[in-house]
């Protein structure tokens, strides 16, 4: 065999053994191929924590050769102080949980999460996922998130035998029928709306109004401030606001910031002494689960009461995803997790749990009455991401104490004063 | 005279030697230098690591301007400066200041109270000493659970509830989210939490006044009330400086009971400048800008220190 010969043969070889390592990559990677530790960087607490375990379980179950472990973080209030500590001090973790958008950013922007754009084709999870969610978990055209659940925050629970006490019978569907009903619940003892104002919640009721009264595109204008803070959107949003408050809605600007959305639940779903709470649906979870309530007989769900305004086809909604970091020791597990997590298995665990799944896989029939009410609510509204996980910075901090400075004095003096602040503050972020 | 002699004394040495004062004192420092040294090099090592490193660390922070996990930007004094124009610090600045003085006298105060009581019965007052104490052993987070439960809002609050059960329920709110009392319902909870050490090293200091001078003022006619005015209060002075010093340093760095009670609300009222630092540095994660906060709080600290270790320094030498 002469030397043209063999290298015909060498090159013949090569080509043969690109050809089947093409093949091999192109191939599904089975679940006995993952292996090694897959690390969750998870700040969930309580019920939700709970969930989360039961998905490392069952991924494991799917993929054996994977071992969960979890660094887990304490948080009060605002979790995004504690996941920055934790990566700052050199935490490594393969995935974590997310579901502010403006963090998303931060963390892209410092080149720590993984573009998951190229395994949402190849993973095909756009067989399970909308191309909406996709949208959802985008940052500058890239895919950061992959969401697990979502949730109504545009939802007012009560409880069954809180309502019955007062004398409603049948749920408000208009504003007007909503606030006539301050009285009724107040005449009985009970205050109407429980607002935890000590750290963050008490701005849903804000945002939830803004977009009633002035339509989702305006609030993501306002979010994105292409409109300022002290546009008339905005005081006439806080104006209505206050007259909800001057009808007797909340109990004391004290006892609002004394509470924070926890003890605002107990306060509807333990105590019985709050009519309604708007916040994320992981209420749900934890009426069911903490508060052993029956979902849609002891405790249900009423959208947020139409206003009048030409935008009530609205819904204020948040999401939870998972995000997997650029310097992973296991991107593959990684991989296989994200796809698993929007699978029918994965799906159905969050279903179960009292929570809504992005994923067309589920099975509607593991949903309650409420999350029944959720999900059919956010399909069929318009919706906008929760106005604070939009803002960046400190912005976000400025916005909730100016807005308890409201709570203190809804007055339009607060007003002209509490916007210009938030102002002053978003300015420095153009 | 021997070599061995003449290292006896200092004093003696320089008589005996004469002329050579200087050059015999140089050769004992160095032959004694060597082993002083290495006896320090652990303490030094541990301060270096302790102390030092994070110091410097903090100090070149504090030159950055940090905002999440962004690129940092060299701005120098830039921190500083927005500090001052920072009407939130200056406000914690105030509520620091307010918090410190209050929470140190009323536990001090209150320590130094009940160790010149203890100090006419101690045996008699052994159970509600330790009892006392046993507060200050508790985690500070652990006591603000327990405050949280004092100061709820509704009946279930055990201040309400007292103040229902004395006929004066128009009295009772949700106390923690009212600015105007929320300060203060902190300052109690700390100054309670506080007083238990006062008390200790108080009651330490009245224990080692020499009986002889009760006994002879006794003798001499003295009443207990005489006693406790003229010997023991003024006697109990060295505890009470001791114990005022080490409760001005806690206070300065309260954070844990804040952190639980009110979380420096409602509308940034029981904000001090260490949970400043805490809110800037890990919530928001302006780190330069927090660690600039740091070390405006280290300074007035050292501020504080300063006397009482000069002090301390010039009564050991």
């Amino acid at each position: 065999m002469n030397g043209l010969g063999d290298a015909g043969m060498r090159r013949r070889t090569m080509l043969a053994v690109f050809a089947a390592s093409m093949l091999l990559s192109a191939a599904p990677v089975s679940a006995q191929d993952v292996s090694g530790d897959l690390v969750l960087l998870d700040w969930a607490s309580g019920s939700e924590q709970e969930m989360i375990k039961a998905l490392e379980d069952g991924f494991t179950k799917a993929y054996p050769n994977v071992h969960f472990k979890e660094i887990n973080l304490t948080v009060q209030g605002d979790a995004r102080g504690a996941i920055r500590a934790a990566l700052q001090s050199g935490e490594k973790a393969d995935l974590f949980i997310n579901t502010w958008p403006a963090f998303r950013k931060e963390l892209a922007d410092a080149g720590l999460l993984r573009d998951l754009t190229s395994l949402w084709d190849s993973a095909k999870i756009g067989d399970n996922l909308s191309d909406s969610w996709k949208a959802l978990g985008t940052t500058d055209g890239k895919l950061y998130g992959i969401t697990y659940t979502y949730g109504d925050r545009s939802g007012m629970f009560y409880k069954t035998a809180t309502m019955k006490k007062s004398g409603i019978d049948a749920q408000p569907k208009t504003w007007d029928e909503f606030v006539a009903n301050f009285k009724k619940l107040n005449d009985a003892g009970i205050t109407p709306i429980a607002i935890g104002a000590k750290y963050w919640s008490h701005a849903e009721w804000f945002e939830s109004l803004y977009e009633h009264l002035n339509g989702v595109e305006k609030a993501a204008d306002l979010a994105a401030h292409k409109i300022p803070w002290t546009d008339d959107s905005v005081k006439n949003t806080l104006r209505k606001f206050a007259e909800m408050l001057k009808a007797g809605c909340c109990g004391t600007a004290e006892s609002m910031l004394a509470n924070d959305w926890d003890t605002a639940s107990d306060m509807v779903f333990v105590q019985g002494t709050a009519g309604y709470q708007i916040i994320g649906m992981w209420n749900n979870d934890r009426a069911r689960n903490v508060d052993k309530l029956k979902e849609g007989e002891d405790y249900s769900l009423q959208q947020f009461p139409a206003m009048g305004a030409g935008h009530d086809d609205v819904s204020s909604v948040d999401s939870k995803e998972f995000s997997a970091f650029t310097d992973s020791a296991n991107p593959a597990a990684a991989d296989a997790f994200l796809a698993w997590v929007t699978t029918a298995d994965a799906a159905n665990i969050v279903a179960r749990a009292g929570l809504a799944s992005p994923s067309n896989k589920v099975d509607p029939s593991l949903y309650g009455p409420v999350m029944r009410i959720a999900a059919g609510a956010v399909s069929s509204s318009k919706v906008q991401f929760v106005l604070g996980d939009l803002l960046p910075g400190d912005l976000v901090d400025e916005y909730r104490v100016q807005l308890q400075k409201f709570l203190q004095d809804p007055s339009d003096a607060t007003i002209d004063s509490v916007t210009q602040a938030i102002e002053a503050k978003a300015a420095t972020f153009d | 005279m021997s070599e061995v002699a003449l290292r006896g004394s200092e004093g003696s040495n320089s008589r005996v030697v004469g002329g050579a004062p200087q050059r015999t004192a140089l050769r004992r420092w160095i032959a004694d230098a060597p082993a002083a040294y290495l006896l320090l090099l652990p303490v030094l090592i541990l301060f270096g690591f302790a102390v030092l490193y994070p110091l410097v660390q903090t100090i070149v922070l504090s030159l950055w301007d940090i905002k999440g996990l962004g690129k940092p930007k060299f701005i120098g004094l830039g921190n500083f400066v927005a500090l001052v124009q920072d009407a939130n610090f200056r406000q914690a600045a105030t509520t620091t200041l307010l918090w410190t003085l209050c929470t140190t006298a009323i536990s001090v105060g209150a320590g130094w109270g009940i160790a010149l009581l203890c100090a006419l019965a101690p045996r008699q007052t052994l159970v509600p000493r330790v009892i006392i104490f046993a507060a200050f052993g508790v985690s500070e987070a652990v006591i603000g659970y327990v405050w949280l439960q004092v100061y709820r809002g509704d009946t279930a609050g055990l201040l309400n509830a007292i103040l229902s059960g004395a006929g004066l329920g128009n009295l009772a709110h949700a106390w923690l989210g009212d600015a105007k009392t929320a300060i203060w319902c902190l300052i109690a909870a700390y100054s309670w939490a506080q007083t238990g050490l006062p008390l200790l090293v108080i009651f330490a200091a009245t224990q080692a006044i020499s009986r002889n001078v009760l006994e002879a003022a006794y003798v001499d006619g003295a009443t207990p009330m005489n006693m406790m005015r003229h010997i023991i209060a003024p006697l109990s002075m060295p505890g009470v400086r001791v114990a005022l010093f080490i409760n001005l340093l806690g206070s300065l760095r309260a954070f844990d009971t804040i952190y639980v009670l009110t979380g420096g609300g409602p509308v940034r009222s029981t904000e001090t400048i260490g949970y400043f630092m805490f809110r800037e540095s890990f919530t928001q994660f302006k780190l330069g800008y927090g660690a600039a906060a740091t070390l405006i709080l280290l300074a007035a600290v050292l501020i504080v220190s300063i006397p009482a270790i000069l002090q301390r320094t010039k009564s050991t030498t």
